[in-house]
Protein backbone atom coordinates (compact mmCIF):
# COMPACT_ATOMS: atom_id res chain seq x y z
CA UNK A 1 0.00 0.00 0.00
CA UNK A 2 2.85 2.30 0.88
CA UNK A 3 4.33 1.63 -2.56
CA UNK A 4 1.18 2.98 -4.20
CA UNK A 5 1.39 6.06 -1.97
CA UNK A 6 5.03 6.66 -2.85
CA UNK A 7 4.32 6.18 -6.55
CA UNK A 8 1.42 8.62 -6.45
CA UNK A 9 3.57 11.18 -4.65
CA UNK A 10 6.33 10.72 -7.21
CA UNK A 11 3.89 11.15 -10.09
CA UNK A 12 2.46 14.33 -8.56
CA UNK A 13 5.96 15.68 -7.87
CA UNK A 14 7.07 14.89 -11.42
CA UNK A 15 3.96 16.56 -12.82
CA UNK A 16 4.57 19.69 -10.76
CA UNK A 17 8.21 19.72 -11.81
CA UNK A 18 7.38 19.46 -15.49
CA UNK A 19 4.59 22.00 -15.26
CA UNK A 20 6.45 24.45 -13.06
CA UNK A 21 9.93 24.51 -14.51
CA UNK A 22 9.24 26.27 -17.80
CA UNK A 23 7.29 28.98 -15.99
CA UNK A 24 10.07 29.54 -13.51
CA UNK A 25 12.63 29.65 -16.32
CA UNK A 26 10.50 32.05 -18.34
CA UNK A 27 10.05 34.38 -15.37
CA UNK A 28 13.78 34.39 -14.66
CA UNK A 29 14.53 35.16 -18.29
CA UNK A 30 11.95 37.97 -18.37
CA UNK A 31 13.19 39.52 -15.13
CA UNK A 32 16.76 39.52 -16.35
CA UNK A 33 16.00 41.49 -19.52
CA UNK A 34 13.71 44.10 -18.08
CA UNK A 35 14.73 47.46 -16.69
CA UNK A 36 12.17 49.23 -14.55
CA UNK A 37 12.12 53.03 -14.46
CA UNK A 38 10.80 54.25 -11.15
CA UNK A 39 11.40 57.08 -8.69
CA UNK A 40 13.81 58.80 -11.10
CA UNK A 41 16.12 55.80 -11.44
CA UNK A 42 16.74 52.76 -13.61
CA UNK A 43 16.57 49.36 -11.95
CA UNK A 44 18.80 47.46 -12.19
CA UNK A 45 21.33 50.21 -12.84
CA UNK A 46 23.66 47.69 -14.52
CA UNK A 47 22.20 44.77 -16.45
CA UNK A 48 24.33 41.93 -17.85
CA UNK A 49 22.89 39.96 -20.76
CA UNK A 50 24.18 37.64 -23.49
CA UNK A 51 24.47 38.97 -27.04
CA UNK A 52 21.22 38.85 -28.98
CA UNK A 53 19.09 39.67 -25.95
CA UNK A 54 16.23 42.12 -26.22
CA UNK A 55 16.11 44.47 -23.25
CA UNK A 56 12.85 46.19 -22.39
CA UNK A 57 12.57 49.36 -20.33
CA UNK A 58 9.22 50.00 -18.63
CA UNK A 59 8.37 53.38 -17.18
CA UNK A 60 6.64 52.79 -13.84
CA UNK A 61 7.23 56.38 -12.73
CA UNK A 62 4.66 59.19 -12.72
CA UNK A 63 7.03 61.28 -14.83
CA UNK A 64 7.93 60.98 -18.51
CA UNK A 65 11.41 59.57 -19.15
CA UNK A 66 13.59 58.60 -22.09
CA UNK A 67 16.24 55.94 -22.67
CA UNK A 68 19.17 57.25 -24.72
CA UNK A 69 22.55 55.60 -25.21
CA UNK A 70 25.52 57.81 -24.36
CA UNK A 71 27.67 56.95 -27.36
CA UNK A 72 28.01 59.51 -30.15
CA UNK A 73 26.15 57.40 -32.66
CA UNK A 74 23.18 57.05 -30.29
CA UNK A 75 22.92 53.27 -30.68
CA UNK A 76 19.46 53.34 -29.16
CA UNK A 77 17.12 56.19 -28.34
CA UNK A 78 13.54 55.93 -27.18
CA UNK A 79 10.74 58.40 -27.63
CA UNK A 80 9.38 60.05 -24.48
CA UNK A 81 7.94 57.23 -22.37
CA UNK A 82 4.89 58.12 -20.33
CA UNK A 83 3.76 56.02 -17.40
CA UNK A 84 3.57 52.28 -18.27
CA UNK A 85 5.01 52.78 -21.75
CA UNK A 86 7.80 50.46 -22.92
CA UNK A 87 10.88 50.63 -25.10
CA UNK A 88 12.84 47.62 -26.34
CA UNK A 89 16.22 47.23 -28.01
CA UNK A 90 18.07 44.10 -29.12
CA UNK A 91 21.79 44.05 -28.32
CA UNK A 92 23.52 42.04 -31.02
CA UNK A 93 27.14 42.96 -30.24
CA UNK A 94 29.11 42.44 -27.06
CA UNK A 95 30.18 45.52 -25.16
CA UNK A 96 29.11 48.00 -22.50
CA UNK A 97 26.28 50.35 -23.35
CA UNK A 98 25.85 53.23 -20.92
CA UNK A 99 22.62 55.17 -21.25
CA UNK A 100 20.71 58.00 -19.57
CA UNK A 101 17.37 59.82 -19.49
CA UNK A 102 17.65 62.94 -21.63
CA UNK A 103 14.98 64.73 -19.57
CA UNK A 104 16.77 63.92 -16.31
CA UNK A 105 20.47 63.55 -17.18
CA UNK A 106 21.36 62.40 -13.68
CA UNK A 107 19.43 59.20 -14.34
CA UNK A 108 21.97 56.75 -15.77
CA UNK A 109 22.36 53.02 -16.28
CA UNK A 110 24.25 50.54 -18.41
CA UNK A 111 23.75 47.29 -20.24
CA UNK A 112 26.71 44.92 -20.35
CA UNK A 113 26.44 42.55 -23.30
CA UNK A 114 28.66 39.45 -23.11
CA UNK B 1 30.32 68.64 -12.95
CA UNK B 2 32.52 71.34 -11.48
CA UNK B 3 30.43 74.40 -10.53
CA UNK B 4 32.90 76.77 -12.23
CA UNK B 5 33.41 74.70 -15.38
CA UNK B 6 32.00 77.32 -17.77
CA UNK B 7 32.35 75.17 -20.89
CA UNK B 8 30.40 72.30 -19.38
CA UNK B 9 27.70 74.64 -18.11
CA UNK B 10 27.29 76.47 -21.42
CA UNK B 11 27.27 73.29 -23.48
CA UNK B 12 24.73 71.56 -21.25
CA UNK B 13 21.83 71.62 -23.67
CA UNK B 14 19.29 71.04 -21.02
CA UNK B 15 20.48 73.02 -18.03
CA UNK B 16 20.03 76.69 -18.95
CA UNK B 17 16.24 76.64 -19.09
CA UNK B 18 16.05 75.17 -15.60
CA UNK B 19 18.33 77.92 -14.27
CA UNK B 20 16.96 80.92 -16.20
CA UNK B 21 13.31 80.20 -15.46
CA UNK B 22 13.69 81.41 -11.87
CA UNK B 23 14.32 85.02 -12.97
CA UNK B 24 10.98 85.84 -14.67
CA UNK B 25 9.04 83.90 -12.04
CA UNK B 26 10.59 85.80 -9.15
CA UNK B 27 10.55 89.20 -10.89
CA UNK B 28 6.96 88.85 -12.03
CA UNK B 29 5.58 87.71 -8.68
CA UNK B 30 7.41 90.45 -6.80
CA UNK B 31 6.33 92.98 -9.48
CA UNK B 32 2.69 92.04 -8.98
CA UNK B 33 3.14 92.22 -5.23
CA UNK B 34 4.56 95.73 -5.56
CA UNK B 35 1.67 96.70 -7.82
CA UNK B 36 -0.92 95.45 -5.34
CA UNK B 37 0.91 97.30 -2.55
CA UNK B 38 1.09 100.46 -4.69
CA UNK B 39 -2.65 100.22 -5.30
CA UNK B 40 -3.34 99.75 -1.61
CA UNK B 41 -0.90 102.32 -0.21
CA UNK B 42 -1.22 104.79 -3.16
CA UNK B 43 2.55 105.06 -3.46
CA UNK B 44 4.15 106.02 -6.77
CA UNK B 45 7.50 104.59 -5.70
CA UNK B 46 6.00 101.13 -5.31
CA UNK B 47 4.25 101.53 -8.68
CA UNK B 48 7.60 102.40 -10.29
CA UNK B 49 9.23 99.38 -8.63
CA UNK B 50 6.40 97.21 -9.96
CA UNK B 51 6.85 98.59 -13.47
CA UNK B 52 10.58 97.89 -13.63
CA UNK B 53 10.20 94.42 -12.12
CA UNK B 54 7.55 93.61 -14.71
CA UNK B 55 9.74 95.01 -17.50
CA UNK B 56 12.74 92.85 -16.57
CA UNK B 57 10.45 89.85 -16.01
CA UNK B 58 9.04 90.27 -19.51
CA UNK B 59 12.53 90.55 -21.03
CA UNK B 60 13.66 87.51 -19.03
CA UNK B 61 10.92 85.39 -20.60
CA UNK B 62 12.68 85.57 -23.97
CA UNK B 63 15.77 83.47 -23.12
CA UNK B 64 13.57 81.19 -21.04
CA UNK B 65 11.23 80.43 -23.94
CA UNK B 66 14.17 80.08 -26.34
CA UNK B 67 16.09 77.67 -24.08
CA UNK B 68 12.92 75.71 -23.35
CA UNK B 69 12.24 75.22 -27.06
CA UNK B 70 15.91 74.38 -27.67
CA UNK B 71 15.80 71.75 -24.90
CA UNK B 72 12.76 70.26 -26.60
CA UNK B 73 14.43 70.29 -30.01
CA UNK B 74 17.85 69.08 -28.90
CA UNK B 75 17.15 66.67 -26.07
CA UNK B 76 13.89 65.25 -27.39
CA UNK B 77 14.57 65.95 -31.07
CA UNK B 78 11.36 67.95 -31.36
CA UNK B 79 9.16 64.90 -31.02
CA UNK B 80 5.45 65.39 -30.49
CA UNK B 81 4.84 66.16 -26.84
CA UNK B 82 2.03 64.86 -24.70
CA UNK B 83 1.00 64.74 -21.06
CA UNK B 84 2.89 66.86 -18.55
CA UNK B 85 5.51 67.97 -21.08
CA UNK B 86 2.84 69.34 -23.43
CA UNK B 87 0.99 70.98 -20.55
CA UNK B 88 4.23 72.60 -19.39
CA UNK B 89 4.96 73.92 -22.89
CA UNK B 90 1.46 75.36 -23.37
CA UNK B 91 1.27 76.89 -19.91
CA UNK B 92 4.78 78.29 -20.27
CA UNK B 93 3.79 80.08 -23.48
CA UNK B 94 0.57 81.37 -21.90
CA UNK B 95 2.55 82.57 -18.87
CA UNK B 96 5.03 84.45 -21.07
CA UNK B 97 2.23 86.14 -23.00
CA UNK B 98 0.46 87.14 -19.78
CA UNK B 99 3.66 88.62 -18.34
CA UNK B 100 4.06 90.73 -21.48
CA UNK B 101 0.37 91.74 -21.39
CA UNK B 102 0.66 92.87 -17.77
CA UNK B 103 3.80 94.86 -18.52
CA UNK B 104 2.15 96.39 -21.60
CA UNK B 105 -0.85 97.59 -19.54
CA UNK B 106 1.58 99.37 -17.20
CA UNK B 107 3.63 100.71 -20.11
CA UNK B 108 0.56 102.10 -21.92
CA UNK B 109 -0.58 103.93 -18.79
CA UNK B 110 2.85 105.49 -18.31
CA UNK B 111 3.04 106.47 -21.99
CA UNK B 112 -0.32 108.24 -21.80
CA UNK B 113 0.75 109.94 -18.58
CA UNK B 114 -2.39 108.69 -16.89
CA UNK B 115 -2.27 108.80 -13.14
CA UNK B 116 -4.27 105.69 -12.36
CA UNK B 117 -3.61 102.24 -13.73
CA UNK B 118 -6.77 100.48 -14.98
CA UNK B 119 -8.46 98.36 -12.33
CA UNK B 120 -8.93 95.41 -14.67
CA UNK B 121 -5.19 94.73 -14.55
CA UNK B 122 -5.43 93.38 -11.00
CA UNK B 123 -7.47 90.23 -11.83
CA UNK B 124 -5.28 89.70 -14.90
CA UNK B 125 -2.19 89.90 -12.70
CA UNK B 126 -3.73 87.52 -10.16
CA UNK B 127 -4.58 84.97 -12.86
CA UNK B 128 -1.11 85.36 -14.36
CA UNK B 129 0.54 84.67 -11.00
CA UNK B 130 -1.52 81.49 -10.61
CA UNK B 131 -0.65 80.28 -14.13
CA UNK B 132 3.04 81.15 -13.69
CA UNK B 133 3.02 79.26 -10.38
CA UNK B 134 1.35 76.21 -11.92
CA UNK B 135 3.79 76.24 -14.84
CA UNK B 136 6.71 76.41 -12.44
CA UNK B 137 5.22 73.61 -10.37
CA UNK B 138 4.96 71.39 -13.47
CA UNK B 139 8.52 72.30 -14.42
CA UNK B 140 9.78 71.42 -10.96
CA UNK B 141 7.91 68.14 -11.14
CA UNK B 142 9.43 67.38 -14.55
CA UNK B 143 12.94 68.27 -13.48
CA UNK B 144 12.69 65.89 -10.54
CA UNK B 145 13.40 68.34 -7.77
CA UNK B 146 11.07 66.30 -5.58
CA UNK B 147 12.99 63.09 -6.20
CA UNK B 148 16.56 61.80 -6.26
CA UNK B 149 16.87 62.68 -9.97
Amino acid sequence: MWIVGMAATAVVALGLLLAGSPKVAANTQQAATEVKIDNFSFGPVALTVPAGTTVTWINRDDMPHTVVSMDDSKTFKSKVLDTDEKFSFTFSKAGTYPYFCSIHPKMTGKVIVQ
Amino acid sequence: MHPFDIKTVLLAKHAQHVVLIHFPIALFIIGVLFDFLAQWRKQLLLAAAAYYNLLVAAIATIPVVVTGILAWQWELEGQKLKGILLMHLVMGCVSSVLIWVVWFIHKRTRRKHEEALPGYRLPIEAVAVVIVGLTGHLGGFLSGVNGPG
